[in-house]
Order: structure tokens, then C-alpha cells, then sequence
């Protein structure tokens, strides 16, 4: 009897097993991520992951238009404001948006341009730390925060915002501070999504009076009012969502913009990608994304469409010319005695030349990425405007050499010097470009010695911000595809970056603050240009890659339109069709 | 032993205390920067590292930090989990179950088979069934398990369709999600819950995803509980006694299994303890590979990106786990061996 029972068991066992289910139906879409969803508040989210989510949940007044990063399409704005249509003033200053009628959000509400106006002055009022929103305070109230570094609320700052953003009838107005050619593609951003006020406020977001804002200013990490709910008016409603495994949208049946083909959308979050390519090949996956070090084995699978991705973001080699000598192993004894290097090592032009003699691009491109690079000439890369090819530092170890022979008067090639390159662990751009460094530099000379380190991702930003790091590889991600958000970052002396390399050039700092003030575009490009020149005239840093993204789809699967600014983590469910 | 017990329950408390306060000196070692950058993600995002220290107090006194952890905890608030973006707590119920649900059939597994492996290899110590098994147990324990674990996805998953990685097949789960009155989530572990559900298909796909997890770590570990079971059953086997227990008469058998064994179980349950306990941590590799988002995987998330709250409270749970398991393991010589006397 008893073995009966086992033999049963292990049929029926068997039978289930057999019985293997596949993401074979026509109206499910399954996609692989490999991070997880931080939250679900279009204030607070600034990842790619959760604002990846929100683009099938909530929409903005407009959106890129399929794949171009410089047009825009009407969303719940009837029209794309221009300064043609009178949308924009001629001035740049005010923005005037017609909002549609009859969009319904989940919960059945009607979209009115109070909520409109609401959200937008919520998101800039909600300000948490680490959240997106400085991309709308900067044109709105001229400063990109709420708080000052004490964390102090500064005077005056909610009745600007309140005064900046206005509802009448049907348009929403927009004041801004000063010009800022790039406030469309800010308004396309997620944190500009539009939900009910009523409904915002019946969960616990700013209550629409401006004399409260300060209690609504800042909430901690995952207590911001709309971490795990959502109420947008897109095309998806949230099914479900266990944190860190799965996320499962399900089609609105009441959107405006007509029923997408895919009913139910699934993101699964499978970080080993062994694990992530087998269920795509069993067709248990719809889509992965792809690492660059895989493309091959992925190339020879059949029934596959392999999409190659430019994105908006470059990865650049940045000199600290001031680096803080306090217990800092990376600069050996501090002198140039043969033994470290001083701290203001690379405020010698020729010494920073020499290191960027020393990349060889070509090698970088082809050996270690499989030509899934861009080399950029500047930090200005293809696909923002006005980005130009312009002369940059090409690989010359002889260059190389001369430079080093003339830094420091010829003390540093007479003395040597001794230093640590670091990078953050797993990318394999800056690794190779780290190596590379070293070993050339140490060819030209033996009595150059330079060790190349790897450390971990949040070490990194912490250390290069401490002024620690002598060479720091780090990469930027457009929030918006302006030559602003790049060029401010790694050319004015208060931008992210090169606040870090204490790089200050007066007419640098002048050109991007005129760049982003100037609405007309032959000023800007000429603007532009020359700073992609100053970059590598400076020599501020070493522009290594353009990164692509690499999308494997099932064969099945129509529909997907590229675009560079949505990374591995983006989907847009509604577009999709399969087979 | 009441009193015993008692007594040890009591030493519970100031063992967990010194845990707490160790892992909290060791927590406070990082810089308040870095780990205020565990809450951030991007470059963009580490611009407000100062504002984070401010708001959440990381550059104040250690005394201050860890007596507002324990007022905190004390509340039932163990924090928020960056890794789990959910409170400690909810992420605690979420991800223990998975671990349990696949401990449950491994760790029988592993205690049944190795110290029957065990004890068969010291009875017959150098004839086949010895050398099969300390192969078998050099091989597992010498084997990386993220090979193993892939070898054997790539074989029944991949290549057979069989047994596919994660908890749950798509369409079961959205039959629970579509159907929530239809399946209540009693323990978080589906087969379990499959059964006290009446569904017995939930509990089968359940079982299907759990095959490959459980051979691998049953393979893994059982390696260490074998060596020592064999090394004590060869150990007891030569001792006077059992000489003796033959020279009187008693067979093989007797021998073997109820004087022999019994005594050779002292440190083949210590070691069982410990897989116990170790098992409750989860493994990451198996969890991984497998894609089961248990305790090991979270654990290990929340180390490398420094989630202060997840790390100490699950090293406060884990420090429960082994002082209880310790505890049982005192209690259970006791019942082995009637001659260790709690006191």
C-alpha cells in the first residue's frame, strides 16, 4: 500500500512537472529586471527601475515622441506649447498648457487642470532627499531645493512654487524663474505625473494650502504618502507588487488612449543571469536585457530580435586637482618625491594630458565592450542636441610621454611618482579604461608606479565626493536631453562632477549659465560647441563611452520603439503587441 | 533541567544585548556618508547625502543612535528596509516562509540521509559503501554549489523543461492574485498552504519549483554531517563496550543501531543543530540560482548595500536561533545520554 501511495505521488508529481506553463499567452508580457522597484511616489522616485513603473501607471501633460529625444506628443495636454501656438511666451518665461478633457484616472475620477496644477506644485512642495525634483525647482524658483544643507526650509520658497504654478479654466500656466529651454522635457518626467488631488490628499499628501507645505517637505525614505499605491490615468493599473520579486500591471479598461493589445504586463525581478537566460530561451521571459560581455551567445540564439539601444549617458574619466591628502592611501606620501603625488598633482595640464594620451578608444570599443560603445568626444554626446564631433585627446603614448617629461617642470618624469586608480566594481568600461591608464603611464616610465583598485559602488560615490580619489570614472544619465544637464555637471565649477575635480574656468561657468538662460538655439549651439571644445582644450576629464542597452524580445513580440532615454528597466506595455 | 532551562532562557537576554550593541559598534564604523549611500542609487541622487545624514541622525553620538534603535524596537519598529522597501517586520514574514518552505524538505533530508550514510560508512568502514560515500561527501562538500545548482538548472530546466526556477508557475500565481478568497496565505509557504487550501495542484507547482533547490543544498551540506557521523560511528565502534556487547552474544545489529549509534548521535546532533540553524539564514547561492527570494538573498542584499535596520535585526534573530538551537541541543544530550547530567 505504501509504495502505492509513492508511486502515485511520483506520477502525479511527474505529470505537473511535465505540465510546465510558458509565457505563451497572447495578452501577458513578461520581462526580467534586474533591480528592484524603490517606490511608487512620483515625487520621491529618481530610479530607473521605479520610474520605469510609473510610465505605464501615471502620464505627464506631454511625452517624448517615440523615438526622438527633441519632439515631444501631447498626453493629457491637448497640444505640444510652443512659442507658434502661444503656449510658450515669447520670452521663454511662462508656459501655458491645455489640458484634455474627459481622462479618467483609476479610481474613476476626471482629470481637471486643478489637479493638474496640484501635482506639479506637490512634487516641488514633497521635495525628499535623494527624490527628483530639483529637475523642476531650478527653472521654477531659480535654486533646485527646498531645504538648505542643514536641512532648514528655505524662507519664501512654497509661495514661490505656489505662484509659479496656476490653473484656469482648462490650461495650467507655468511661471518660471528665468528661461530654461529644457523645461518640456522636465515636464515629460516622471515626477511630473498627474493623479487626483482629492484622492492625494486622502492619503496623506500636501492638503493644497501653501501655509502647511513645510509639514509635507521631506518625508523619509518609503514614508512619502504615495510609496505603494497609485492612481494615475495611464494605461496599466497595479495588480500586484511583492517588493523585490514581481510587479504585475493590469490593462485600464477606462484610458482615454484606447485599449493597449498586452492585458496583463509582469516584471520579474531575476538577478542571476544564467537563471534569466534560460527562462527567455524555455519562453518563460518575453524580454531581458542583455550584459555586453553575453551579446554573443545571445546573437546565435534563433527566434530572438536583439534591439541595440544608445543611451543618454556617458562615462568620463574625471581628474581631482585638489585632492584632500587626510589619511588618503591613494596618493602614497603626498609628495612628489618618487613615493605619492602631491594633491594639486592634476592642476598640471600636461600631467592631466599625458593620462588622457593613454586610452586607447579603439581597443575599448572593440576588445572590451564588443563595439557596444559610442566614443564620445565630450560629455555632449550623440543624441543631445547640438552635439558635436570636435578634436579630443586621441591614444598616443608618445604624446603621452612628452607631456608627462614637461608636468612639474620635469620633476614628476625625474622623481617618478606613485598613486592608486580606483574604480567601482562591475563596469566594465571604467575597469579597462583604469587598467589602461596604469599601464601605460607605468610603460613610459619605471619609475611611474600605479596601482588600479576596484571598490564598491556606494564607497565610490561617498570617496570621490570626500575628494579621495585622484582619477574618479563615473558616468551621468540624462534627466532630460539637454546639453545642460551633461555640460553643467562636467564643465561649471558648482556641477556634480567637477565640484569634485575643483576644475573652475570663468568662461566655462559663464557659458553654461548662459546656455540654459538663452532661448534661441543658434546662440546656444555656439554656446555648446565652444564648451565641448573648452572640455578637451582643459583636458577637465577623458570622455570614455556612450553606453548602448542591449534588449533580447521574443520573436513574437512587436512593437517596441527605442528610444535612448529609457534604459533596460523601461517598458512601455501599451505599445506592445504579441503574436 | 527546568531550572537549567530556565537559567538559559534568562543568559538569552544579555546574549542578544551584546549582539545588539556589537553589531551596532561595527555598523557605526562606516562613515555617516556612507551610509547615508545606502539610500541612494545614482550619482544624481548623492547630492543630498548631507541632507540624509541630518534627517536621520547618522552623524550624532553611537549612544544616542543605538538608545533611539532600541526605543524604536522596543515599539515594534524595526525600521525600514531599503532593500526590501518595506518595513523590517513585513519584509521578516515575507521572505522567511520562502527559506522555511524550502528548509522544511531539505533539512529532514539532509539529517535522515546523512546519518544513515554516516553510520553505514562507519559500520563498514573501507568496503564499498564507505568509499561511495566519502566520495560522495568529498564531492559535495568540495563542489562550489552555484555550479552545481547551475549544472542541474541547465540540465532539468533548460534542457528537459522540468523543474523551473522561482516559487510559483505564472499562472498559479495569478490565479492566487485574481482569486484572493479562494487561496488564504496561511504560513506563506505554498505547499503548505496548497494542502490547507485543498489544493493540491498549488502544492505540487510549489513542490516542482522546490526539486532543484533542495537537491542542491541537501548534496552541499549533507557532505559535513556524513564525515562526522562516520567518524563517530567508527569512533564508538571500536570501544570496549560494543566488543563486549558481540563477545556476550549481542548481534550485529543490536550493536550497530542501539548501542553504537545511539552514542555516535552526541556529535552527529551538534552538527544537525548547527544545519539547523544555519539553514534559517538561508542560502544564497540556492536562492539565487534558483530565483527563491528568501532570508539568504535578502541578507546578503542588505550587507553589501549596508541596510542598517535589516542587519540588525536579523543578526538579532539569528543570535535568538542559535542560542534556542543551542539550548535544544543541550536538552537533546540529555535524552541521548542519560549519563550528562542540566544543572
Amino acid at each position: 500500500m505504501r509504495k502505492l501511495i509513492v508511486i502515485i505521488f511520483c506520477l502525479a508529481f511527474l505529470a505537473a512537472s511535465l505540465n510546465a506553463t510558458h509565457a505563451t499567452e497572447k495578452d501577458i508580457f513578461i520581462k526580467s529586471t534586474i533591480a528592484t522597484l524603490r517606490t511608487l511616489d512620483p515625487a520621491r522616485s529618481y530610479d530607473d527601475e521605479s520610474r520605469m513603473k510609473l510610465e505605464n501607471l501615471y502620464e505627464r501633460l506631454i511625452h517624448f515622441d517615440g523615438p526622438y529625444t527633441d519632439r515631444f506628443a501631447p498626453v493629457l495636454a491637448t497640444e505640444v506649447p510652443s512659442i507658434e501656438n502661444g503656449g510658450i511666451s515669447k520670452d521663454g518665461l511662462t508656459y501655458t498648457f491645455k489640458i484634455r478633457k474627459g481622462v479618467k484616472f483609476h479610481n474613476g475620477e476626471i482629470m481637471t487642470a486643478e489637479d493638474v496644477a496640484y501635482c506639479l506644485k506637490r512634487a516641488m512642495i514633497c521635495d525628499p532627499d535623494g527624490g527628483p525634483n530639483a529637475l523642476l525647482l531650478e527653472p521654477v524658483t531659480g535654486r533646485g531645493v527646498t531645504r538648505d544643507n542643514d536641512g532648514k526650509i528655505i524662507p519664501g520658497v512654497f509661495e514661490k512654487i505656489d505662484k509659479a504654478v496656476l490653473s484656469k479654466g482648462d490650461t495650467v500656466v507655468i511661471r518660471l524663474h528665468k528661461p530654461f529651454p529644457p523645461l518640456l522635457g522636465i515636464i515629460a518626467y516622471t515626477n511630473c505625473s498627474i493623479y487626483p488631488k482629492k484622492w492625494a490628499m486622502e492619503n496623506g499628501c500636501w492638503d493644497g494650502n501653501i501655509k502647511n507645505a513645510a509639514k509635507f517637505n521631506g518625508p523619509p525614505n518609503g514614508k512619502e504618502p504615495l510609496h505603494h499605491i497609485e492612481n494615475g490615468s495611464g494605461p496599466y493599473v497595479m495588480k500586484e507588487w511583492k517588493p523585490s520579486q514581481k510587479f504585475v500591471f493590469e490593462r485600464f479598461d477606462d484610458y482615454w488612449g484606447g485599449k493597449p493589445n498586452i492585458r496583463v504586463g509582469i516584471t520579474q525581478y531575476i538577478p542571476e543571469w544564467t537563471t534569466r537566460k534560460l527562462m527567455f530561451q524555455n519562453s518563460d521571459l518575453d524580454m531581458i536585457e542583455v550584459p555586453p560581455n553575453y551579446i554573443n551567445e545571445m546573437e546565435s540564439i534563433k527566434g530572438i530580435k536583439i534591439h541595440k539601444v544608445p543611451q543618454l549617458m556617458v562615462t568620463c574619466a574625471m581628474f581631482c586637482q585638489k585632492i584632500d591628502p587626510t589619511a588618503n592611501p591613494n596618493i602614497g606620501s603626498g609628495k612628489l618625491d618618487g613615493d605619492g603625488i602631491p594633491p594639486d598633482f592634476f592642476s598640471d595640464y600636461d600631467v592631466r594630458a599625458a593620462f588622457a594620451h593613454t586610452i586607447d578608444f579603439k581597443a575599448l570599443k572593440e576588445d572590451a565592450c564588443n563595439n557596444l560603445i559610442e566614443i564620445p568626444s565630450s560629455p555632449n554626446i550623440k543624441g543631445l542636441p547640438y552635439s558635436k564631433d570636435v578634436k579630443h585627446p586621441e591614444f598616443d603614448l608618445k604624446k603621452a610621454a612628452d607631456h608627462m617629461k614637461k608636468a612639474w617642470g620635469g620633476k614628476a618624469w625625474e622623481m617618478g611618482f606613485k598613486m592608486v586608480i580606483t574604480f567601482n566594481t562591475g563596469r566594465i568600461v571604467r575597469e579597462t579604461a583604469a587598467h589602461m591608464m596604469a599601464e601605460n603611464i607605468v610603460s613610459l616610465n619605471p619609475k611611474f608606479d600605479i596601482e588600479v583598485r576596484n571598490v564598491d559602488w556606494a564607497d565610490y560615490l561617498v570617496t570621490f565626493q570626500q575628494y579621495k580619489y585622484p582619477v574618479f570614472l563615473i558616468a551621468w544619465g540624462a534627466d532630460y536631453p539637454d546639453p545642460h544637464n551633461f555640460l553643467y555637471n562636467y564643465l561649471h565649477s558648482d556641477g556634480h562632477y567637477t565640484r569634485y575635480s575643483v576644475y573652475k574656468n570663468p568662461e566655462a561657468d559663464r557659458l553654461v549659465e548662459e546656455g540654459i538662460a538663452t532661448v534661441d538655439p543658434v546662440r546656444r549651439e555656439q554656446i555648446y560647441t565652444r564648451l565641448q571644445n573648452i572640455w578637451n582644450e582643459d583636458i577637465v576629464g577623458v570622455a570614455l563611452a556612450q553606453r548602448m542597452v542591449i534588449r533580447a524580445y521574443q520573436d513574437n513580440i512587436q512593437g517596441f520603439i527605442p528610444n535612448p532615454l529609457y534604459s533596460g528597466a523601461a517598458e512601455h506595455f501599451k505599445t506592445l503587441t504579441k503574436q | 533541567m527546568a531550572t537549567f532551562i530556565v537559567r538559559r532562557l534568562l543568559l538569552m537576554g544579555l546574549v542578544l544585548f551584546g549582539v545588539s550593541v556589537l553589531m551596532f559598534c561595527i555598523l557605526l564604523t562606516f562613515s555617516p556618508e556612507r551610509r547615508a549611500a545606502a539610500f541612494v542609487t545614482s550619482p544624481q541622487q548623492a547630492r543630498d547625502i548631507p541632507k540624509i545624514i541630518i534627517q536621520y541622525g547618522l552623524d550624532q553620538p553611537v549612544y544616542i543612535q543605538y538608545y533611539r534603535w532600541v526605543k524604536e524596537i522596543s515599539a515594534g519598529n524595526f525600521g525600514y528596509s531599503t532593500v526590501a522597501v518595506s518595513p523590517v517586520s513585513e519584509a521578516f514574514m515575507r521572505y522567511l516562509p520562502i527559506t522555511i518552505e524550502m528548509n522544511l524538505f531539505s533539512t529532514p533530508l539532509i539529517i535522515i540521509i546523512g546519518i544513515w550514510l554516516g553510520t553505514q560508512a562507519g559500520i563498514h568502514k573501507d568496503k564499498a559503501i564507505d568509499q561511495v560515500t566519502r566520495i560522495f561527501a568529498i564531492i559535495g562538500w568540495s563542489l562550489p554549489t552555484f555550479l552545481f545548482a547551475l549544472l542541474l538548472l541547465m540540465i532539468f530546466y533548460g534542457l528537459f523543461k522540468l523543474f523551473p526556477p522561482g516559487v510559483l508557475s505564472n499562472s498559479v500565481e495569478m490565479f492566487i492574485m485574481n482569486n484572493p478568497e479562494q487561496f488564504i496565505r496561511y504560513t506563506g509557504m505554498y505547499v503548505v498552504d496548497g494542502i490547507l487550501n485543498g489544493r493540491l495542484d498549488i502544492s505540487l507547482d510549489a513542490l516542482r519549483h522546490l526539486v532543484l533547490p533542495v537537491v542542491t543544498q541537501v548534496t552541499v551540506v549533507i557532505a559535513i554531517l556524513v564525515r562526522v557521523m562516520r567518524s563517530s560511528m567508527i569512533e564508538e565502534m571500536s570501544k570496549d563496550y560494543i566488543i563486549t556487547a558481540r563477545a556476550k552474544g549481542a548481534d550485529r545489529k543490536t550493536t550497530c543501531f542501539k548501542h553504537a549509534r545511539k552514542n555516535a548521535l552526541l556529535p552527529a546532533v551538534t552538527v544537525a543543530g548547527w544545519l539547523v540553524a544555519l539553514s534559517i539564514e538561508g542560502s544564497v547561492t540556492v536562492e539565487v540560482i534558483f530565483n527563491r527570494p528568501g532570508m539568504g538573498q535578502w541578507l546578503v542584499q542588505s550587507a553589501t548595500q549596508l541596510d542598517i535596520p535589516v542587519i540588525l535585526s536579523v543578526c538579532m534573530f539569528l543570535g535568538l536561533i542559535y542560542v534556542t538551537t543551542n539550548l535544544i541541543i543541550d536538552v537533546l544530550y540529555a535524552y541521548i545520554d542519560p549519563r550528562i547530567q542540566l544543572s
